[in-house]
């Protein structure tokens, strides 16, 4: 068995960019009282060297060579989150999470260049996010969907997963690791990217996956969880049957162009690769309370 | 965003492109300008792929056969989408090659397809279609253009890279996620034209695109769902026009999920619908213009609210959905809401207090069966 490697330590000193901002101000407020270690904020143009008793900097280099800190959120708006990873990146940020949607699709292929030369973690764009429950949360993940338990939980939609991991904890069921890859097209981290950290952490034992319409994601970790020989049970969910081809479903990514992106083509895949794929929700979670329910501490992960 | 040919095509001629000369027609007996002589091709305007084969673009040779064919076209079904337009253009005769350019968002670059042997099968020979992978840079993506071009016999080689420079300037330009032109006419005097060409648009990149913004507004009957997110901030799409039940939901992926599990239980809902909760800030116009859309659903008979709450309280929900039913008296059907959250009793009690008729059910399969009743019969 491959060393684990975690997705993110949970002690993480972590920044907030746009910490001073209305939305930025309430969600740091949020992730401090949910454990994360919010050490410092960065606000180019406030008077303020503190917020809710949280130093505040004028850029990532400042705040970083301060605090040390190796996590970022972005709290900025769309057209300013290319920008806000640019600086992270230089500031040798190594995890950076950008929550706005509506961030052009041009802007995020600069930053998926950027973070890949510099092999920094981009969460994002339009996400809600991402926790270890109980330890860390970067974001803004209900505390009503979230537990610590044995599930590996990767998803598009944040509603969709909101919904799902609250029934799921209903039956005693919480999560060792979400992660909200979001719903664009260019993102930073996709399913086949969380896949591998799922597999070799012990505390995982099921993984399940919110998928939707569009894009290949769902194909590509078909792929990878061939390719890692996935031994641990993969229950996911598509949304988006009745989406007609050429309209976009409220998220950029969610649309179906010709045969690619069709509900067939990624219930084929990853059924195919040994998923179970369900189109209800009270399927999929009667099917993992089942699993999981009995399987736990009792699992054979590759 | 599929951009339909005709609005691909207008937007790009005036950049100078070259297009067949052509007019939208939206009813049978168009009169067509002097200029724009037969034989004509009669092409449906709908956002997919595909429409030749799916028996969306047809030759006309006489005005008779043409207003024949304009009766066939507009009406028709071509993949789910509804024909409510045709463009009628000039016949145009040459080689026929291919060009796209597309966005692989898996890999964060462009691809780029060449071929000399364009046309409807192009998918078929494979084969005989040149790629090359660039990074998503103006002057790689013409090189690369140009490097696939080199295959081509000359003199038409000249003109396929003159083509594929304005092409892929203009794939640039509007900040395109997948331009293709197929067949790319090219003509022994150098000269080339468009056939056809598909253009899907990034909506994200509307805010720094005027001429697509104003193309949208223009066109807002063509394309209502981005108009309406453009001019209200939300997304709101009328999934079904004879759909039964109304939703009034939050996020994207849920909200999808509920038409899959409505439909599944045979009842179609109307429209999708992603308000953005968290955007409210205490006011209930998003709200307000929600019910009276679905209001004017003909055959809608049950409207289902879910709202998964993470941060907004449901008590200041619960005032707004109060406030916005006020406001939307010809919402005569029974309303169902599923909320969750922090402050469920609360907005128990500001629906209790304002003696509305909404009925409240915190499980989201309860809900839908509540929502279902009056359709069904059933007592829930």
């Amino acid at each position: 068995m491959t060393a684990h490697v975690p997705f993110v330590a949970p002690d993480v000193e972590t920044i907030i960019q746009g910490m001073t901002g209305r939305t930025g101000r309430r969600h740091a407020q949020l992730m401090r009282a949910y454990g994360t270690r919010i050490v410092a904020g960065v606000s180019p143009k406030s008077d303020s060297d503190e917020v809710d008793g949280v130093p505040v900097f004028k850029n990532c280099i400042e705040a970083v060579a301060a605090t040390g800190a190796a996590a970022s959120v972005a709290m900025v708006p769309p057209l300013a989150v290319l920008a806000a990873v640019r600086e992270a990146v230089a500031a040798g940020i190594k995890l950076i999470v950008t929550i706005a949607e509506g961030m052009p699709v041009r802007d995020a292929v600069a930053a998926l260049e950027l973070v890949r030369a510099a092999g920094v973690r981009w969460v994002g764009p339009s996400t809600p996010g991402l926790a270890i429950p109980g330890r860390l949360k970067l974001g803004f993940l209900p505390d009503v969907s979230l537990a610590p338990g044995p599930l590996g939980i990767m998803a598009k939609s944040g509603t969709l997963s909101y919904e799902v991991c609250h029934r799921l904890v209903g039956r005693g069921l919480g999560q060792s690791l979400w992660v909200g890859v979001g719903g664009d097209t260019v993102k930073g981290t996709r399913f086949a990217d969380i896949l591998p950290c799922m597999l070799t952490d012990p505390h995982t034992h099921g993984i399940v996956v919110i998928g939707e319409i569009g894009g290949s994601e769902e194909e590509e970790l078909a792929a990878a969880m061939r390719a890692h020989r996935c031994g641990k049970p993969v229950y996911a969910l598509i949304a988006g049957r009745t989406a007609r081809e050429g309209i976009t479903m409220g998220h950029a990514g969610a649309m179906i162009a010709g045969d690619v992106g069709t509900i067939a083509s990624k219930t084929q895949a990853l059924a195919g690769a040994g998923a179970q794929v369900f189109t209800r929700i009270r399927d999929l979670v009667d099917a993992v309370a089942s699993g999981i329910g009995t399987a736990k501490g009792n699992n054979t992960c590759s | 965003m599929m951009l339909l040919e005709h609005d691909a095509k207008e937007l790009l001629a005036a950049d100078g492109v070259p297009v067949p000369a052509g007019v939208l027609a939206t009813a049978a007996d168009v009169e067509l300008p002097a200029s724009l002589a037969g034989p004509w091709m009669v092409k449906a305007q709908v956002p997919v792929g595909g429409r030749g084969k799916a028996g969306g673009i047809k030759r006309a040779d006489t005005i008779a056969e043409l207003g024949q064919t304009l009766g066939v076209l507009l009406g028709k079904t071509i993949k789910g989408q509804a024909v409510r337009a045709c463009r009628i253009e000039q016949c145009v005769e040459g080689m026929e090659c291919y060009l796209s350019v597309s966005l692989d968002a898996s890999r964060g670059r462009l691809r780029v397809l060449l071929s000399s042997q364009g046309g409807v099968d192009v998918e078929a020979q494979a084969g005989r279609v040149l790629s090359a992978e660039v990074a998503l840079a103006q002057r790689e993506t013409i090189d690369a253009a140009s490097r696939l071009a080199d295959t081509i016999a000359s003199p038409a080689r000249a003109t396929m890279v003159r083509a594929a420079e304005r092409l892929i300037a203009m794939f640039f330009e509007f900040e395109a996620t997948l331009l293709e032109v197929n067949p790319l006419f090219i003509r022994p005097n150098g000269s080339w034209v468009a056939g056809d060409l598909k253009l899907v648009i990034d909506d994200n990149a509307l805010v720094r695109q005027p001429r697509l913004r104003d193309l949208i507004q223009r066109r807002a009957d063509a394309y209502p769902d981005i108009a309406l997110k453009m001019n209200h901030g939300f997304d709101f799409v009328v999934v079904d026009p004879d759909g039964e039940i109304g939703l009034v939901t939050t996020g994207a992926g849920l909200s999808m999920q509920m038409l899959d599990e409505l439909a599944e239980r045979g009842h179609p809902a109307f429209n999708f619908c992603d308000i953005r909760t968290g955007q409210l800030r205490g006011d209930p116009t998003r709200l307000i213009h929600v019910f009276r859309w679905i209001a004017a659903g003909r055959r809608v008979r049950s409207v289902l609210i879910n709202f998964f709450a993470g941060i907004t309280h449901l008590g200041e929900v619960a005032h707004l959905l109060v406030a916005a039913l006020k406001a939307v008296p010809e919402l005569r059907v029974p309303v169902t809401a599923r909320l969750i959250g922090n402050g469920y009793d609360e907005a128990i009690a500001v629906f209790a207090a304002a003696s509305n008729p909404l009925r409240v059910e915190p499980d989201l399969d309860r809900a839908i069966e509540l929502a279902l009743a009056p359709l069904t019969g059933a007592r829930p």
